[in-house]
């Protein structure tokens, strides 16, 4: 027994309570949308979402105060026995992003059923209320989670969550792409759980602060972690694990896009930097960082390949999702600052930070954008949308910021995202890595490009609009694609809000 | 923040502001003949604003300006030919339904060129040179046409490219310094002993010469600028191309020098000039010819560049930028030149021709025009040797491609009805070729060095006026040949990169069948187990 297990290990700290809000506000929600459905549905969604957004608000708030992380202990029980919940500089950073994206798109979805009020109230509509705030409460709760069982629990909430999503409208062809989706992430869930039952057997914590003491692991430990980071890599999509998410991706409605690709695939995205970085023994960790950098760098080229040769505009922005959570992956190698920088006080950490927060908010934007462009001409192939531009100037100009970023053109946070991975590269001598954020960011440019050009172009007959679509609806993707931009204006160097929480732990990254 | 500093921020926040304005659409109908009106904080800038000006804003701009010889030479110069083909466009464009988003565009190139040429800080350096190049897309492409349209996606994938390559040398240079983002000038102080100078240097050449047009980087430029109306044609063959001179000024090691480097470039410049004029002098179209042009002298550019390069000597920049400042107002005259004389004809042809003339023959350095003001200014800087020579068959290049380039144009309009350009486009025109005369003057002792006198002596002439007989007769023997007319295509070596398009298409439809095997349920799966295998094996190789 080491003697971290035997001091607290979780101090529960005032602010606490804003964590247990900050899950059980949406549940509370979904409950109260059984309730009432389907007449109220509608605005008991967005009543939690508005109160949602005011505790993440909160607890950014009370963290930027305090200086210091956020915990509570269920209970009162002292893991390994109780659970514990805690919010560092980067959850929080990830529970606001949340609020923003799911508020967001609630406007939006507001919206776009608007457009046909004889299925305003019907099954379908309730049912997505209910479905967005569940995956909004099993986000945060993955966010804050420090058991592995209890993430587990919230991995699968959010997967089942997320499923129905994909299929809402009932097609069979929807239908197909989520079973897909169901099957290889249950599949993700066993390799997972099958992780967490031999480092229980092992070890018997399931406690991340608890794991990150314990120094080398052995065997069992490496086998643990190789099954769950494998199965959360299925989860996420990362190529060549992408068998799922395109057709999800594309074939979900606007709004249920824009949550699946922004939000939902970060939640393993962000679990498996815990793994590595905080379970992971430090040197083992530098070697599967390599790893699974090298698979990062495939999924940004080969990807943004795919994105080139898609004629569906919903397809293309579904496989530039599956490219650009690659740069996350190629920060494990580029966060091993100089002997002794732990990762977070890097510029590769604030950057892949950064990379996941900007891409959150302009994959939503483009998502809602492609969303009215297809409920405006009733298609989404490219080659027939020329001159959209004119008929939809906001979502034209939406989708062209967002771009922006995604490219990483500035005054963006997709620049400053690449701009710090890239000095990180340098100057920690990873010429390919380099190499490979630059082609990632030119092979972008093509799709979006694409896509501007064809947005421009004057046609000989004008695009016919088939349903006009208010401005307010265009608004929303507006307004996440310029908070994609704002971005751009955080300083250039390690972020404070990013650090807070994170000198506790006693694991880094070995150069 | 005192009025300097203030003059030097609207220089680039009015024509974005105006751009803003474009939102409410009451407004944007009004946009074009505000254009004219966009660049006067810049040319009152480059006026008033004392050498050395610099002026900072705080956080989150971060933005920080400087105003120092070449900048406020090019400054000027860029924004007296954005004003009069801004003013040429809102005559010209009267009647195009499009006009508005042309006038947006217009504005943030604008904005973004102009900013370029006093911004002091490496970040905003690479926003503003963004912002320039991607905004000139809208401008190449807005007739929509076909050879628009192919124009314009060749200047994205090169303009993207040189990005690239700029961004990965400007976070190279930064990379070891405190302040992330640094003055340009400091970092370029360090530049020659860092570990990675020739890596950097390579960066740094590519990206802006892809922006100059040097060989084999040009492809974009004869595609692009005849592709685009008339006046954009102009400011982007006379300011936007000066992006990359401006570029190579601020970043080279002009002080401490690199020998190497500097003769690279000597010898980049030379075969842009000469393979520029000999393609040139094949083309049958006025604005194809004009780019051509363009490609030649920015090769010159290079030249001075290279030789400042080569001898640490810092002012070369000065003289530089007076070269780029006169290729800049005659290069946007004879651009607008082209315009105004497809709408005249009758009487009033043969003085506008005779102009025209003049104008064409200065960038041959013809006696007593700018050009042979720029071409005398450089002389001792170029030394007598081998390079001096060099130098004046370029200039008996331009002569060939110049007097083609009169020829062409005089035969264009032989069948014009009677008439005369709108003064909305006259004016602009006579406005830019007077200050391609006159400005030049002004400046000459204080580049040089030299009084005004020395210009006209018999031994200068006589510089000045061998290359252009020589270039004379060369133009008389090419003339023989008829089938040489139209022999090479526009943009030549592209269609050679085009060429290439299959193979590129044949390895994207490979990537398409390697995806739909590797989505298929058994693969996946496996991949799925071989990827735990891997990491398992990682994390207990190292453990």
């Amino acid at each position: 027994m080491t003697p971290l297990a035997l001091a607290p290990v979780h101090v529960a700290t005032p602010g606490g309570y804003l964590l247990v809000l900050a899950l059980t506000l949406p549940v509370i929600g979904v409950l109260a949308i059984l309730a009432f459905a389907p007449r109220r549905a509608r605005q008991v969604a967005l009543a939690s979402m508005a109160a949602g957004l005011a505790v993440a608000i909160a607890i950014l708030a009370e963290l930027l105060r305090t200086g210091d992380a956020l915990t509570y202990v269920v209970g009162g029980w002292q893991p390994p026995l109780g659970i514990a919940l805690r919010a560092d500089g980067l959850s929080a950073a990830l529970i606001a992003m949340t609020a923003l994206v799911i508020s967001a798109t609630g406007l939006f979805a507001r919206g776009m059923q608007d457009l046909s009020p004889e299925t305003r109230d019907g099954r379908a509509a309730t049912t997505f209320w209910a479905l967005l705030l569940a995956t909004w409460s099993a986000l945060n709760t993955v966010f804050l989670g420090e058991d592995l069982f209890n993430l587990y629990v919230a991995l699968e909430l959010l997967t089942f969550a997320a499923v129905p999503l994909v299929c809402l409208d009932g097609r069979a062809e929807t239908m197909a792409a989520a079973l897909r989706y169901l099957m290889f992430a249950l599949l993700g869930s066993l390799l997972y759980l099958l992780g967490v039952g031999l480092i229980y057997g092992a070890f018997g914590t399931l406690d991340i602060r608890i794991l990150s003491g314990l120094g080398d692991g052995g065997p069992a430990l490496s086998v643990a972690l190789a099954l769950m980071i494998a199965g959360l890599l299925a989860k996420a999509a990362l190529f060549p694990l992408h068998l799922w998410l395109p057709p999800a991706h594309a074939g979900a409605p606007a709004a249920a896009s824009a949550v699946l690709s922004a939000l939902v695939i970060k939640a393993p995205v962000f679990l498996i930097l815990r793994l590595v970085l905080d379970v992971a023994p430090p040197e083992a960790a530098a070697f599967a960082g390599q790893l699974l950098a090298v698979l990062g760098a495939s999924s940004i080229l080969f990807c943004s390949v795919m994105a080139l040769r898609q004629a569906r505009l919903k397809l293309m922005i579904a496989y530039s999702t599956v490219a650009q959570i690659g740069y996350l992956f190629i920060v494990f190698p580029l966060a091993s600052g100089p002997e002794g920088t732990p990762p977070w006080e890097t510029i590769a950490w604030t950057g892949g930070t950064l990379q996941l927060v900007s891409h959150a908010l302009a994959k939503a934007a483009m998502f809602l954008a492609a969303g009215v462009v297809a409920e405006a001409f009733g298609h989404d192939r490219i080659a027939g949308l020329g001159g959209f531009g004119r008929a939809l100037p906001l979502s034209a100009a939406a989708f062209g910021l967002a771009g922006l970023s995604l490219m990483g053109i500035p005054p963006s946070g997709g620049f400053i995202a690449k701009c710090l991975l890239l000095t990180a590269a340098v100057i920690n001598g990873h010429p390919w890595l380099a190499a490979t954020i630059l082609a990632g960011g030119l092979l972008a440019g093509g799709y979006v490009f694409r896509v501007i050009n064809t947005a421009l172009a004057s046609p000989a007959t004008p695009l016919a609009v088939q349903r006009p679509i208010p401005r307010r609806l265009e608004m929303t993707a507006l307004a996440l694609a310029v908070a994609a931009v704002l971005l751009g204006f955080i300083p250039l160097e390690p972020f404070g809000l990013l650090q807070i929480g994170r000198s506790g732990l006693a694991t880094a990254v070995a150069p | 923040m005192t009025a300097s500093g203030s003059l030097l921020a609207a220089t680039i926040l009015l024509p974005l502001a105006i751009a803003a304005l474009c939102l409410s659409s009451r407004f944007r109908a009004r946009a074009p003949s505000l254009l004219v009106f966009a660049p006067l904080p810049a040319l009152l800038a480059a006026l008033l604003v004392p050498d050395g000006t610099s002026a900072l804003f705080p956080p989150p701009l971060r933005l920080s300006l400087m105003l120092d010889r070449p900048g406020a030479i090019l400054l000027g110069g860029a924004a007296l030919l954005w004003s009069a083909a801004g003013a040429f466009a809102a005559s010209y464009m009267r009647s195009d339904p499009a006009r508005a988003g042309f006038a947006v565009w217009w504005l943030l190139t604008l904005a973004g060129s102009l900013g370029l040429f006093i911004v002091r800080d490496i970040a905003n350096f690479y926003l503003l040179f963004t912002l320039a190049s991607l905004a000139a897309y809208g401008l190449i492409v807005h007739e929509q046409t076909a050879r628009a349209h192919r124009a314009g996606t060749v200047y994205v994938v090169l303009a993207l490219l040189a990005e690239a390559f700029l961004l990965l040398a400007f976070v190279m240079l930064a990379a070891g310094h405190p302040d992330p983002n640094p003055a340009i000038r400091d970092v370029v102080a360090t530049l020659p002993a860092a570990p990675l100078r020739d890596a950097i240097v390579t960066l740094l050449v590519l990206g802006f010469a892809l922006k100059l047009g040097l060989v084999p980087l040009h492809v974009w430029l004869p595609l692009a600028h005849p592709a685009a109306p008339m006046p954009a044609s102009a400011v982007l063959s006379g300011v936007v191309v000066k992006a990359g001179a401006i570029g190579l000024i601020r970043f080279l090691p002009f002080e401490a020098g690199l020998p190497f480097w500097g003769t690279l470039l000597i010898g980049a410049g030379f075969v842009t000039a000469y393979y520029a004029a000999i393609v040139g002098v094949t083309q049958t179209r006025a604005k194809t010819i004009l780019a051509y042009s363009t490609v030649s002298q920015m090769g010159l550019l290079a030249v001075l560049l290279g030789t400042g390069l080569e001898n640490a000597d810092p002012g070369a920049t000065s003289l530089v930028a007076y070269y780029a400042v006169h290729h800049t107002l005659v290069k946007g005259a004879l651009f607008l030149a082209v315009g105004v004389l497809a709408a005249t004809g009758g009487q009033r042809l043969r003085p506008m021709l005779l102009l025209t003339a003049v104008l064409a023959l200065s960038l041959g350095g013809m006696p007593l025009t700018s050009g042979a003001l720029a071409k005398l200014a450089s002389k001792p800087m170029l030394g007598y040797g081998l390079v001096s020579h060099a130098m004046a068959l370029a200039g008996a290049g331009s002569t060939m491609l110049m007097l083609h380039f009169t020829l062409i144009v005089a035969r264009d309009v032989r069948d014009n009805p009677a008439s005369i350009a709108p003064a909305g486009q006259l004016v602009p025109w006579l406005a830019v070729a007077a200050a391609s005369l006159i400005l030049p003057w002004s400046l000459y002792p204080a580049i040089s060095g030299e009084p005004l006198a020395s210009l006209i002596q018999p031994d200068a002439l006589w510089k000045l006026l061998w290359p252009m007989l020589l270039g004379t007769l060369a133009l008389l023997l090419v003339r023989r040949f008829e089938r040489l007319q139209g022999a090479i295509p526009e943009g030549d070596i592209v269609v050679l990169a085009e060429a290439g398009t299959p193979a590129i298409a044949r390895l994207a439809a490979f990537v398409e069948r390697a995806d739909a095997h590797l989505r298929r349920w058994p693969v996946a799966g496996l991949l799925l187990l071989a990827l735990a295998i891997l990491i398992g094996g990682a994390l207990m190789l190292q453990a």
